[in-house]
Order: C-alpha cells, then structure tokens, then sequence
C-alpha cells in the first residue's frame, strides 16, 4: 500500500527513510500561478519527535508496516518486560528500554497499547491515569496546613512523585502517566 | 461585499457581469479548470474583461463565482468568490492605492483596523538567490518563504517567466501579490499588450500541460484579439472569501461561504 497526497489523513501510518510516521498536520497549498504541495507535520512513531515535510501533488508515501495491540502487562524478569495479547491471549516479550521512563508505572494486569512496527515491538503507551497505593511517603508535618506544600512518596508500582501533604501511607491515588506521574487525587 | 462595492462605485468603476461559461478557461499551466459539457466554467473573469476593456471601458470591476477543479483545502475551495478590477493608462504599482483603499473600507465594515502594508520584491525575499528551476523556486516558496508572509505584504516583481498575463521589463515581470493574515489574497499585473507574445505564452503553457500529462487549455482567439487593443492598464484579482478570512481570523474557506 502507498498513499498520494491526496490521500493524506490525520494519522495516516508512513514510512519515510526507513523510519514510521504517523502524520499529525498536513494542509494543500498552492502558492499563486505555482505547482501544488501539501505541506505535513509527522510524528516519528520510534522517538515522537515531529518533523515538517512538503511533498508535490501526486507525490507517494509508502505505507508504514504498523499495527497496533491491545496488551496487558503480565511480569518482568532481568530488565525484560512480558504482555500478553488480550485478544489473542499471544505473550510478547519487550525490552525495557523500549518502555523508558513509563516502566514504573507498570503494574500486573495493566491494560496498555504496543505499536509493532515490521512485527517487532516499538513503543508501549500507558493509560493516561492509573490508580496505586502509596507504598510510603514523609509523615506530615504538623502545623503545616498550606494547601501548596508537597512531599515526597513513592508508589507500589514502583513510580516516585511529590503528593498534598495530607496523604498518607495506604491511600489509593490517581495518578497521570503523561507528566512523569502527576498527582490527580486521591480515590 | 457592500463596501467593496460602494468604494469601487465611488472611484468611478463600472461593474460587469461576465459569463461563467467560457471555452477558453485560463491561460496559466498549473490551473485546472471545471469542465460543463462542452465548455468549461471559467477559471477567472479575466479574458471576459479585457474583451470589455479593448472596447474602450477605462475602469472595470467585477465580483463573481469562479471555478478550479483542483484539490481543495482550509484554503481553497472549488467554487470561490472573485473580485477582478483593471485601470486603464496605469501600471501594476498604480492597483496598490486602489486595493489599499478597498481593503481599508472592507476592514471598517468589519469593524477591524485598517492594515498596513509593506513592500518587498521576489528578488529580496530570496536574498537576492531566485531559483532558476520553478520545482526549486515552489518548492522554497512553500517551505521558507510564505510561511514568513504574516504581515500584510506586496511581492513585486517575479521572475519574467512567471509572468503569466504580465508585461515583462528586463528579468523581471510587473506583477504583485497580495498576502495578509498568511493568506494569499490577491495577483495583479501591468497587463499583457501584445496578442502574438500572449498567443507564444499559450503555446507554452501547452507544452507544460502535455509534459504534465493533462489537455493543454484551449486557446481563446478573442482574448489574443482584445490583447493587441488594450490600452496601457493593470489589473488584479482579489480572493473575497481570502479578504474576509484575512479580516475575521477565520481558518477555513468553508467558514466564510454559505454552505452548499
């Protein structure tokens, strides 16, 4: 498969120099008494970095070799990550530098999304909030009552974040994934 | 569209109705045209009005639909509105105060200020580096240099092969462009006095059109008629639905157009 401009959409998958992109912006232009482009912004699917293309009318793109699956986190033995499709119930195992930062918010059973890309796993994106308890955190520090002061605590499943300072040990919090694990509120 | 009207009512223009339905639709390579039966719906009412022009009307406007039947964007529809004007014994640096004017009346009946204008040639935007092939000329002018067209600005002065219905002098072609708000509004020229350069610059632009692997547009034998007896003049087409968005902040051509 291979799309024209014409052809481009808003999350259209497409490789360009042996790279998979998803685009994020394109727009037809035709400067006056001019030949037309298409001007795009693309996503590289592999770093996230967005890059800014124009390709001519009629220009191709090949399609990129990209699927996406619905997983869920199963366990983790010497820096290697297991997930099983829920689905087709297939295991996969993924190497934790694919995951980068986000493998502190893993947590058994969490559901996630893989990006394959030519069938080898690429990238992992978490739900944008999980919920887990606060394995431990600073006492409080009495007297204090301003609504602005945060402490430190760390999550069960592993993620480390500044909370209210009235939260305590055992609470169940809601927790951003996007930020590098925000606090949203306690459940 | 009232206070368009209104100041080239003032001004002393006369309005035209030209046909829509035309057999030669443009003369420019990179046009594409609608096709109705046997005709085709114009591009533009530009060879319409120089018929009108050569027969000795001295100030001439016209607002109508125009057709394209190219790909179409946030920028570009298929039918849009035009508003085509030519002065008799004047250049194309003369359209500057009359488009000026307009713009003011039509930013006034919107309730916005009156922009100003700067002006900068072709030549300078390129650093004094015009491409010599168009790809590359397009090419850059798409990535670099219309990007950096958000204040209201006049482009003078393209290079003589981009002249399309223009008078040449030298390497250069008098013709200009309108860009505000990042849109391009509008195209003028010191028009083309010559039947026989513009019957070569159809033939040209035939030839572009087969390499491009598409129908050459036909040729308009009274359009080439009408050009030999104009008098000295210039003329411009301003996009209406462009000027409107330009004025209103609006992002899509669809926003501003009753919707079909």
């Amino acid at each position: 498969m291979a799309y024209e401009t014409s052809e481009f959409r808003n999350g259209l998958k497409v490789e360009i120099e042996g790279n998979p992109y998803s685009i994020v912006y394109f727009q037809f232009v035709k400067p006056g008494k001019g030949t037309a482009f298409t001007r795009t912004k693309l996503k590289n699917l592999l770093t996230g970095a967005v890059i800014e293309r124009t390709y001519r009318t009629g220009e191709i793109l090949a399609e990129a070799d990209v699927e996406e699956q619905p997983m869920q986190f199963l366990y983790e033995q010497q820096g290697t990550y297991t997930f099983m499709n829920t689905e087709s119930y297939e295991q996969v195992e993924i190497p934790g530098n694919v995951l980068g930062d986000d493998k502190v918010f893993l947590m058994e059973n969490l559901e996630v999304s893989v990006l394959f890309y030519k069938s080898r796993a690429v990238n992992v994106t978490l739900p944008n909030f999980i919920e887990s308890k606060v394995a431990w955190t600073e006492p409080a520090v009495k007297g204090n009552t301003s609504n602005n002061i945060t402490k430190a605590a760390k999550l069960e499943c592993g993620a480390e974040l500044q909370v209210p300072i009235f939260i305590k040990e055992g609470d169940l919090l809601k927790v951003d994934t996007r930020e590098g694990g925000a606090y949203v509120s306690r459940l | 569209m009232r206070a368009l009207r209104e100041a080239l009512w003032a001004q002393g223009f006369i309005e035209l109705e030209p046909p829509v339905l035309v057999r030669g639709p443009a003369l420019e390579a990179n046009l594409e045209p609608v096709r109705a039966g046997d005709a085709y719906l114009h591009t533009s009412p530009e060879f319409a009005l120089k018929r009108a022009l050569a027969a000795g009307l001295p100030r001439i406007f016209a607002i109508v639909p125009c057709f394209r039947g190219e790909e179409h964007g946030a920028h570009h529809g298929a039918e849009f509105t035009m508003l085509e004007l030519y002065l008799s014994n004047a250049n194309y640096l003369d359209l500057i105060d009359v488009v000026e004017g307009l713009v003011g009346q039509a930013a006034s009946a919107v309730g916005v200020t009156t922009p100003t204008f700067r002006r900068v040639t072709v030549a300078q935007l390129f650093g004094g580096d015009i491409p010599e092939n168009d790809d590359d000329f397009y090419r850059q002018w798409v990535e670099r240099i219309d990007p950096a067209l958000a204040a209201p600005t006049w482009v003078l002065d393209y290079p003589s092969r981009q002249a399309a219905l223009a008078e040449i002098r030298g390497p250069v072609a008098e013709r200009l462009e309108l860009y505000m708000g990042g849109l391009e509004l509008g195209n003028g020229f010191s028009e083309l006095g010559d039947g026989e350069e513009l019957r070569a610059r159809f033939a040209e632009s035939a030839g572009q059109r087969v390499r491009m692997g598409r129908e050459p547009h036909p040729v308009d034998e009274g359009v080439i008629e009408a050009t030999s007896r104009l008098p000295r003049c210039a003329g411009i087409a301003i996009g209406v639905d462009r000027l409107v968005m330009a004025l209103t902040g609006a992002r899509d051509i669809r926003d501003v157009r009753v919707p079909r």
